[in-house]
């Protein structure tokens, strides 16, 4: 059964119809996603973040009309708001209001979004909060996201991926309000634009909202071409210095795999038996926590997955046309380090060998069946996967993943394994101190034993002898070192 | 005996108006006791198949009164999934999985909290499993002992933040004997020392993992009556303890405190203000009077948040949270500035924005914002049946019933411009204060020294 994502409407022939993704319901609340199809994947040469500041401005800038302090006062007793998500495909503004309050609520979220202010002062704030959320948030804050990003960037060097979606300390410099201004004018249009909207609202409400967005320009003057990352030849390490307690890791490479690919559940399957985020059930979750303490949790994705640590579920709308194998290994206490990277990629390795048990498919199969449930349990979830739906033009997400889950074999979820998966060949970034201790390590091919504070069966102790040798074919000339002040400059 | 009350039944929608006030918690709700002191509360909510379960445990970091032994309330939010003789670790987890449950735990200074997220058919499943664990859980020394680590995993992924060095630093300053000295993660030399504390945690694990200290919330697709029979059937055999942990209190503070951290790293200075509170009441209405005091003077709509955040932009960030806490605990005010150079200035700014708050009362028609803000709120929160148990469970930590909610609302409402300024006046006084600042190796941020 093929169902349509809901009412992805697509005019007949008019270039200017406005995509839109409605979801009516007798809900007292009215949820927004507006997303428009462009992003950070659009910023142009030598300005990295434009895109990113151009959403900021949005969000978080006045309107022609009202001054930012004007619309935070208005917004107040709504207890309402508009936050923005930027990504290489995607901006999103999202927000809710009650019924009560929805007149109001859409007069502000549509003059931030048609009228902007564009106020110098304004502008200064964004910039130097955007500039303050690299240097200080993401370098400084959380090594485990600064990891997950430097991964990233690596891996998609040379392509309109190979930049932080937040920019570049140094691009965001250089960016000027006429150059957000000119992003604005050329990717804010109707072609990129879906109108999604959940709720009790009315069909004259979502006409007269499709009426007012019409006066954006139709069509966009850029459009990237998404290309795969270079072909990755031999495993390369990124250490980030600084003085940090522990020692986070990201491993990732490339897939062919996106939403609506057939081997789409397949994968998902695979990265779901690996482990997701603060399930206690993965394999890695206790291959490396439960059985050995080497940290707080370790998982799998196989789609880009920003601010994790702060999340349970990822948050739709992050569509991507090329995405990625990952690993997030949490921070592990330093002299286990070389020995937790070698268990990890001693499970990779294993899965790609052995794939997966008919119990282990069986189980993943039935958690996977049920939870995604839990991941659109809220209508701002549910209008979000609707919308990335629409985006991938593939049928509502729930029963698509149902229907393909039922329709797996354990040969599947293995092919897909052996076609799509890899121990070798991997992008490896590491936040550590010592950077250049923790690479000569990691360039040695030294056993690399493990101690506990306990007694572990004789399983674990036979499988760590194997583990604390187990190969990383790494060169010096494979591992880079840079201190964290360099990393997104 | 079993008590049986019906707290609120009006309709479950969540319409309201600001005028007249109805119930803020719109859905019927039904909390009884079972004989054992068990208690359980069900909500049933008109959103179809899923069902969130919340066990919330009246332990937190404010119970770990012995020296030597923090963190140990949120050790037992780990070793909680460890198993009993009758369902192991990984069958536990195995069902789970085949259910597609969603499940997690955190703790806080006041309470740990387990919550399961599930389809609707699998209710007595998962309170079966719960009820097996809460009673019968039963891990091994070594088992104990791979765990504290990755206590020490997390406290490790937490520690690259600076505002939660900050926060560490700004409660052992403020506080001489009250446990909320400490966090619910603990310091840093008892989690380091928990691997040696298998008998202790035995002991903890007698103590407060008991009926009397126990709320069972269930909230979604459910009929109250089947949820009791349930409960009956896993849950009335769990013998009452007789514990009563001996909480020091806090002496009244005697002066102004002051404490620095020498952050490793570069970051950009932060200053934060904590000024001993009152405990949690909505009896009095000091809680709600504060509450709407951090809106009032530190939100970004607040006449301080626009001068330092939007006009001046010195500072990057400002906020403020009032005590919501059994003990009393503190009123704390931050504030991130861009240059080292304004954190003195920040600082004089916010202690003269409060001056002006202790002498003139505020504006009633900013008053009602205020209200009217925290009424929609909840309506724009409660979207979904996991979120309406996680609100349920922050009141029944403090109160043992969602009725608390109600009762905190309507001093909401009762609030008059003088009551604030009352609060203002008798709770953030400089004897009652504790500073703390926080500076980095080299200013790196942006909008100051770049």
């Amino acid at each position: 059964m093929r169902l349509l994502a809901p009412l992805l409407l697509l005019a007949a022939g008019a270039p200017a119809q406005i995509r839109t993704v409605p979801l009516p319901s007798k809900s007292p609340l009215v949820t927004f996603r507006i997303v428009f199809a462009t992003g950070s994947a659009s910023d142009p040469a030598g300005k990295p973040g434009l895109a990113y500041l151009t959403a900021m401005m949005l969000a978080n800038g006045g309107t022609a009309d009202l001054t930012y302090k004007q619309l935070v006062d208005a917004f107040y007793p709504m207890a309402g708001g508009v936050a923005a998500q930027v990504d290489h495909e995607m901006c999103t503004f999202s927000g809710s209001t009650h019924v009560d309050n929805l007149t109001g609520y859409y007069k502000l979220l549509r003059g931030m979004l048609l009228t902007p202010g564009w106020r110098a002062d304004d502008f200064k704030r964004v910039q130097d909060d955007a500039i303050n959320a690299l240097k200080v948030g993401l370098r400084g804050n959380n090594d485990e996201e600064l990891a997950k990003e430097v991964m990233y960037a690596n891996l998609y060097e040379g392509t309109p991926y190979g930049h932080y979606p937040g920019g570049s300390v140094s691009g965001l410099e250089k960016i000027t309000l006429d150059d957000v201004k000119e992003f604005y004018r050329s990717q804010y249009t109707q072609n990129h634009l879906i109108l999604g909207i959940a709720g009790g609202y009315s069909q004259a409400f979502l006409d007269n909202m499709k009426k007012d967005f019409r006066k954006l320009p139709e069509n966009a003057g850029f459009q990237p071409r998404i290309t795969a990352p270079r072909q990755i030849d031999s495993t390369r390490v990124a250490i980030v210095e600084k003085d940090t307690r522990s020692v986070a890791y990201s491993i990732g490479f490339p897939i062919a795999v996106t939403r609506g690919h057939p081997d789409y559940a397949a994968l998902l399957l695979v990265s779901s038996y690996l482990g997701q985020h603060r399930m206690s059930s993965g394999l890695l979750y206790d291959r490396m926590r439960e059985q050995r303490g080497l940290n707080y949790g370790d998982y799998a994705y196989i789609e880009y997955f920003p601010r994790g640590m702060f999340l349970m579920e990822p948050q739709p709308n992050l569509a991507r046309q090329q995405q990625i194998f990952q690993l997030w290994i949490r921070p592990v206490e330093p002299p286990t380090a070389k020995f937790a990277l070698r268990l990890a990629l001693f499970e990779l390795d294993k899965l790609c060998r052995e794939g997966l048990s008919q119990e282990a498919f069986e189980r993943s199969r039935g958690f996977l069946t049920k939870y995604v449930n839990v991941l659109t349990k809220t209508k701002r979830a549910e209008l979000g996967y609707a919308i990335d739906s629409a985006y991938y033009r593939m049928p509502q997400y729930n029963d698509y993943l149902k229907t393909h889950l039922a329709g797996l074999t354990l040969d599947d979820v293995n092919r897909a394994i052996k076609t799509h998966l890899r121990s070798k060949r991997l992008v490896i970034s590491i936040v550590s101190r010592n950077g250049e201790d923790l690479k000569r390590q990691l360039a040695s091919e030294d056993a690399s034993p493990m101690t506990y504070n306990s007694p572990k069966p004789p399983a674990i102790t036979e499988e760590d002898q194997t583990v604390e040798k187990w190969p990383l074919n790494l060169r010096a000339a494979d591992i880079t070192v840079k201190p964290v002040a360099e990393v997104f400059q | 005996m079993v008590s049986k009350l019906i707290i609120a039944a009006c309709c479950a929608t969540l319409a309201f108006a600001a005028q007249p006030p109805q119930k803020i918690f719109p859905y019927a709700t039904v909390q009884e006791d079972l004989p054992n002191g068990l208690r359980l509360v069900t909500v049933p909510t008109d959103y179809a198949n899923i069902v969130a379960a919340f066990i919330v445990v009246q332990t937190g970091s404010r119970n770990e009164v012995e020296p030597g032994h923090t963190g140990f309330a949120h050790l037992f939010e780990h070793l909680m999934f460890k198993g009993t003789e009758k369902l192991s670790q990984a069958r536990y987890n195995e069902t789970l999985n085949r259910i597609g449950a969603a499940s997690n735990a955190s703790t806080s200074d006041d309470f740990t909290v387990y919550h399961t997220t599930f389809s609707k058919e699998d209710l007595a499943t998962v309170l079966m499993m719960e009820a097996d664990r809460f009673q019968n859980l039963k891990y091994s020394e070594p088992e104990f002992k791979t765990e504290t680590l990755a206590v020490l995993g997390e406290y490790n992924k937490n520690s690259s933040n600076p505002f939660r060095k900050l926060n560490e630093v700004l409660t052992d300053t403020a506080y001489d004997r009250h446990t909320y000295k400490h966090n619910a993660m603990g310091f840093l030399k008892d989690i380091q020392d928990m691997p040696n504390q298998y008998g202790y945690s035995l002991k903890f694990f007698d103590r407060y993992y008991r009926p009397e200290y126990t709320t069972i919330i269930v909230v979604g697709d459910v009929k109250p009556k089947a949820v009791r029979e349930l409960a009956d059937k896993y849950w009335a055999a769990w013998k009452h303890g007789s514990y009563q942990p001996d909480i020091p209190a806090e002496p009244p503070q005697e002066g102004p405190r002051t404490g620095h951290v020498d952050w490793p790293q570069q970051t950009l200075p932060i200053v934060t203000i904590g000024f001993k509170g009152p405990a949690y009441t909505d009896s009095a209405k000091d809680t709600a009077a504060l509450d709407v005091l951090s809106m009032l003077a530190f939100s970004p709509n607040s006449d301080l948040y626009q001068k330092l955040v939007i006009q001046e932009q010195r500072a990057d960030a400002l906020n403020a949270s009032a005590p919501s806490s059994v003990d009393p605990s503190l009123f704390t005010i931050s504030a991130r500035v861009k240059k080292a150079a304004d954190l003195a200035y920040v600082q004089e700014q916010v202690l003269a924005a409060i001056k002006t708050f202790q002498e003139k009362p505020v504006d009633a028609a900013r008053l009602d914002a205020a209200r009217r803000r925290l009424r929609y709120e909840v309506a724009l929160s409660m979207d979904n049946s996991e979120t309406i148990a996680e609100i349920v469970a922050s009141y029944v930590a403090l109160r043992r019933s969602p009725d608390t909610m109600n009762k905190l609302f309507e001093q909401y409402a009762s609030l008059t411009p003088e009551d604030v300024r009352q609060a203002a006046a008798r709770y953030l006084v400089e004897a009652h204060r504790t500073i703390v600042t926080l500076t980095g190796v080299t200013l790196t941020g942006s909008g100051g020294d770049r």
